[in-house]
């Protein structure tokens, strides 16, 4: 039985795409069988950030209006073993799949895959609470500025009342400015939300490139996120569990030991 | 030219104040206008039993954690009469 983490932000445009298909390539890369899963019906994007829009034969909304069997619609990602993406429907409005749809769908992933991988729309309406349905727990992603925090926090207070365990990425934080005083560290985002962190994305030009491109970042070499985003799924997948890397000086990994972040992250 | 930035708070420091004031009334679900007539009605009652500056009665919604409390503040005049 596979494990279902639904990767949301309240605010659109933080990153949730990018960091699903680049966790989930990291995630089968290192041997875990993985699904993502497109939750954002009529404007999906999921497939174009994979490379993968080419391929599209089916999508969610046939699955759930029974035209297809789950396997028919996945499609597969040459580039690795054991990669798959569950398109969403561009035409659909979000209303055409149910939160009873979604538990069933990813029941069914579950029961075939290690992981599946929601990718969440932006808001907090019927595509967000379709999207959560059905996972097993939550990654909240957000940028360090204002806007996108107050809106994760939203969702945070959301996830809580559904009893749904929810841990951080924060992303695009810049180090340089973080000292320049001009950015809200990641120490500061952990303390502001008061949630458990499972790494920071530096800012990063490789990203831009790689999406382009239709390529996760991850399959394309070092770069700082690359690196970022493969340590955080070897958190996910249970491998190491390594303390979150610094970014201000010796200050922060005193404060993450504070917070307990340097041990083992519930099961 | 140090000294000049030295004595402004940092925009990092700003946006920390910030999210802090609006975390707590997002939290909390009360709109501004709302905790205003609140603060009415706690200074009418505190002067049911001390006579007070109704409008030296202060209330504030902060958060700390995943926490929220609401502190209320009023200065108390000393008794007059023996």
């Amino acid at each position: 039985m596979g494990r279902a983490i639904v990767i949301t932000s309240g605010k659109g445009g933080v990153g949730k795409t990018t960091t699903t298909c680049n966790l989930g390539a990291a995630m089968a890369q290192l041997g875990a069988s993985v699904v993502l899963v497109d939750a954002d019906i009529g404007l999906r994007n999921l497939d174009v950030v994979m490379g993968l829009e080419n391929r599209i034969v089916y999508h969610v909304v046939d699955v759930v209006q029974g035209k297809c069997t789950v396997q028919k619609a996945l499609i597969k990602d040459r580039r690795l073993e054991n990669l798959w993406l569950l398109p969403a429907s561009q035409t659909d409005d979000k209303d055409a799949v149910t939160p009873g749809d979604m538990r069933k769908l990813i029941a069914e992933l579950k029961a075939n895959h290690n992981y599946v991988l929601i990718d969440c729309p932006a808001g907090i309406e019927q595509g967000f609470k379709n999207a959560i349905a059905a996972a097993d727990e939550a990654i909240v992603v957000a940028t360090p500025e204002v806007s996108s925090i107050r809106d994760a926090d939203r969702v945070v207070g959301l996830l809580a009342a559904q009893s749904i365990s929810t841990r951080l990425i924060v992303n695009r934080i810049s180090s340089h400015l973080v000292k320049k005083g001009d950015m809200l560290s990641q120490a500061d985002v952990i303390e502001i939300l008061a949630l458990d962190m499972l790494g920071a994305v530096p800012l990063d030009e490789h990203v831009v490139a790689s999406t382009n491109k239709g390529m996760p970042a991850v399959l394309e070499g070092k770069s700082l996120a690359a690196r970022e985003f493969t340590r955080i799924a070897r958190r996910l997948v249970g491998l190491d569990v390594e303390t979150v890397r610094e970014t201000g000086g010796g200050f922060f990994t005193r404060l993450t030991r504070a917070l307990g972040l340097s041990s083992a992250p519930a099961a | 030219m140090w000294n000049l930035f030295r004595s402004k708070q940092s925009s990092r420091e700003v946006a920390k104040g910030r999210l802090h004031l609006v975390l707590a009334h997002d939290r909390v679900g009360l709109e501004g206008g709302k905790l205003q007539e609140m603060r009415r009605e706690i200074a009418a009652v505190i002067s049911k039993y001390v006579p007070i500056d109704l409008d030296a009665v202060e209330v504030q919604i902060e958060t700390k954690s995943r926490a929220t409390e609401l502190k209320v503040s009023s200065p108390l005049p000393a008794r007059t009469s023996p």
